[in-house]
């Protein structure tokens, strides 16, 4: 039996020049945001806890707890509005086609019956407004010429709709039924979010234009501005208000975020600036999405890092954590000290977790190289990515110290390190093995069959080679140059991965056509087969520290761990481990597998032995 | 309007059935002595014979080592199990055993004379046709009797 025990969560997905709306429930204290086509739920006190909802058919934008806490209205790049519990099983309660494109933002009413959509719709429909559980029009919404990026609704009587898009303009609408009441243009670029005082007098547009205008909540008239002089250096993406709706926060380009004081007559001071620690300079900081909750303030970066920080206690640093935003296609277990788990996203961004404990940090990395394939032990990292170079990089605690690209002169399909004979690695290319000594290449040996999957004993001197035809051979390494022992015929597809079991008397392989086959290193006979559960590829492979268990994922989601003593269906498969495919797995213990997939999360699962 | 297209069976092969192939289902089927049987097609006397009979003793996983991998077989299993009501019931498989494996000749010929031999074996519950040992799996026994 297995079971979830902890998920590293992914982080908001960002992109360079719009900010995000993350929003959250004050009650439980969880913040909402969407990553791909999963909406997460993240509880601000324990990052560990985590609930993802991936029913969405295509990526989700946005999405928002109702007024009373228990559904939750999430839109997604189709312009679908799905309604959901947000307890248990997530029921779907309903689901609308809102508008024509992209939804950018999503409000509800104060009385939770009225949703308020934006976004992109091709000309007509850009902003539409219906009721929750019918979904019939409450409104007529015209105005906007161009893609409407933010939409607020006052939340005390008399009901006010505010939306704010790229055409520079803010629209105000009053009802219900609303109808077009009078348009501002005091804004010279995008105005990228607008949002309502809790009490509902006033609201507050941010521009890209570095500015912060206030109006009036009943009458839209301009009432002032957050203050110019230490105001924002670059485009403002998102606004908050405090509970109390006596401060603001806006989060900017320029990397920081600021506290304002708005004063009643609707001015607003600057209070202090918060920067965030630990930041590596670059693209990564800069500032796209912010929230006011209870005592948090929550902001998130461009590259994906959360920080939370104290609203009584400003000056306190945050609670920084982060994740990957993109598919995680490897993972290593390192055991030393503190065991901990590398994993590392295709983007090229390598982070560390923590058994227990959840992100422990990322690797600062010089060059940020894409990432296909990962190796790694004890201080040092290999990569190689979709050009012609290997990395090499040794770190300490979080720095990465001795970075070194190495040219081998072909793109490499598969690498695999032998770390007990000094040094060695090797790396193969479409036609052939390339010896790595010492970090420069000793020889490339062509071996005349398309090669797709490598693996090497850790002391260097027996490796495997899995072809495209499926077929393995197997071979001795004598100095720099292999010399063929076998060839193993039982798979039907090109091998996608082979690893030795850690005992070294078995090594396991899986193939494109959901294979996997377990073989005796000695005999080169099959130990176990019939291992044909999944329904699509396999693409990785891990065993378990007492060389007992082989555990296989698959791009059908599932993973399942076979018992190498006992026949191939008494199994343990865990169906939907990560939506979109599971890429990376490995045992922390041999009670613990950590999984990771095209949803960028990282999962631990338990076994029960049955 | 013809409608005899409509209603045309599948390919036939002509095959004959043994009548030791009948006697050993009967057996099976009513007195128990059997707790499988597996077929196979003799193509010298052109019909299918019993291979090999399992005794009520023996288990399923002992059944499952007996179809070979690489070629096509009938076979037949009594399959007792608790319903969820808490009654104990028997219910009779027939396999078509076609492994991917095997020679194209063989699933051919095993496909073709399968309507011919089945209709000679009265009182199966139900039919497997499985292609890997994924599809004989003892779950999907499970989930198909009731």
């Amino acid at each position: 039996m297995m079971e979830l025990s902890e998920t590293y969560a992914c982080v908001p997905s960002t992109e360079r020049g719009r900010g995000i709306l993350i929003s959250g429930d004050s009650k439980s204290d969880t913040i909402l945001y969407t990553n791909g086509r999963s909406v997460v739920m993240l509880d601000l006190n324990n990052p560990l806890k985590v609930s993802i909802y991936g029913e969405h058919a295509y990526p989700a934008t946005v999405a928002r707890y109702s007024p009373n806490g228990e559904w939750i209205a999430s839109g997604d790049v189709s312009g679908t509005v799905r309604i959901w519990g947000a307890y248990n099983d997530h029921v779907l309660k309903k689901e609308f086609k809102v508008l024509a494109g992209r939804i950018d933002d999503l409000q509800w009413s104060a009385d939770g019956l009225r949703i308020v959509a934006s976004g992109d719709g091709k000309g007509k429909s850009l902003v539409r407004a219906f009721m929750w559980d019918s979904g019939s029009n409450v409104g007529e919404f015209d105005g906007h010429s161009r893609r409407v990026l933010s939409c607020a609704i006052k939340p005390t009587r008399p009901f006010r709709i505010v939306t704010c898009g790229e055409d520079f303009l803010v629209n105000f609408y009053e009802g219900p039924p609303f109808k077009f009441k009078l348009s501002s243009r005091e804004h010279s670029n995008f105005v990228n979010c607008v949002r309502f005082a809790p009490d509902g007098s006033k609201f507050i547009t941010v521009s890209s234009d570095k500015k912060g205008i206030i109006y009036d909540g009943k009458t839209c008239e301009k009432l002032g501005e957050l203050s110019p002089e230490d105001g924002h250096k670059g485009s403002i993406y998102a606004v908050s208000w405090s509970p109390d709706g006596k401060q603001v926060i806006t989060v900017s380009a320029d990397k920081s975020a600021k506290v304002w004081d708005m004063s009643e007559n609707g001015s607003g001071t600057l209070n202090t600036t918060l920067n965030c620690p630990g930041s590596s300079g670059g693209v990564d900081d800069m500032l796209v999405g912010c929230l006011w909750q209870n005592d948090h303030i929550v902001t998130v970066s461009l590259g994906g890092t959360i920080s939370i920080f104290s609203a009584s206690d400003l000056d306190k640093s945050p609670f920084q954590f982060s994740g990957h935003m993109k598919n995680v296609s490897s993972l290593a277990v390192l055991k030393g000290n503190t065991d901990y788990i590398l994993s590392g996203s295709y983007d090229g961004l390598i982070c560390k977790w923590m058994l227990g404990r959840g992100f422990s940090g990322k690797l600062q990395r010089t060059q940020n190289t894409q990432i296909k394939c990962f190796a790694a032990h004890e201080e040092e990292i290999v990569t190689s990515g979709y050009d012609n170079m290997i990395s090499r990089i040794s770190y300490k605690d979080d720095q990465c110290t001795n970075e070194e690209a190495i040219d081998i002169g072909n793109q490499p399909k598969d690498l695999s390190l032998a770390p007990l004979s000094p040094d060695l690695l090797l790396v193969t290319f479409e036609s052939g093995v390339v010896f790595l000594r010492d970090g420069k290449v000793v020889s490339t040996i062509n071996l005349g069959f398309t090669v797709t999957a490598l693996a090497v004993t850790p002391d260097g001197t027996e490796a495997i080679v899995g072809g495209q035809d499926g077929k393995l051979h197997l071979y001795s390494v004598s100095g720099d140059s292999l010399t063929e022992e076998a060839v193993l015929e039982k798979h039907r597809g090109a091998i996608s991965v082979i690893r030795y079991s850690p005992d070294l008397s078995m090594f396991a392989s899986a193939d494109l056509n959901r294979e996997a086959v377990v073989w005796d290193r000695v005999s080169r006979e099959m130990k176990l087969k019939n291992m044909l559960y999944h329904s699509a590829r396999i693409n990785c492979l891990a065993w378990s520290p007492n060389s007992s268990m082989v555990a296989t994922g698959s791009l059908d989601t599932c993973v399942i761990v076979y018992e190498v003593d006992k026949p191939a269906s008494s199994r343990m498969t865990i169906k939907g481990a990560h939506l979109g495919g599971v890429y990376g797995l490995g045992f922390a213990d041999d009670s613990h597998v950590v999984s990771s997939g095209e949803d960028a999360c990282i999962r631990v699962w338990s076994l029960t032995p049955q | 309007m013809s409608f005899r297209s409509l209603s045309r069976p599948n390919a036939r092969s002509g095959m004959g059935v043994a009548d030791e192939s009948k006697t050993t289902f009967h057996e099976l089927q009513r007195k128990k002595t059997h707790r499988y049987v597996v077929f196979k097609i003799d193509e010298s006397k052109n019909e299918v014979v019993v291979e090999k009979t399992g005794n009520p003793a023996e288990s399923y996983d002992d059944f499952l080592a007996s179809l070979p991998d690489n070629d096509c077989r009938y076979a037949v299993y009594d399959f007792d199990f608790v319903t969820s009501e808490n009654c104990q019931k028997s219910k009779i498989f027939f396999f078509a055993w076609s492994p991917t494996t095997s020679h194209i000749r063989a699933k051919v010929l095993y496909s073709t004379s399968k309507d011919q031999f089945r209709r000679e074996l009265h009182g199966i519950h139900y039919e497997i046709q499985a292609t890997d040992p994924t599809e004989v799996d003892l779950e999907v026994l499970r989930e198909r009797a009731n």
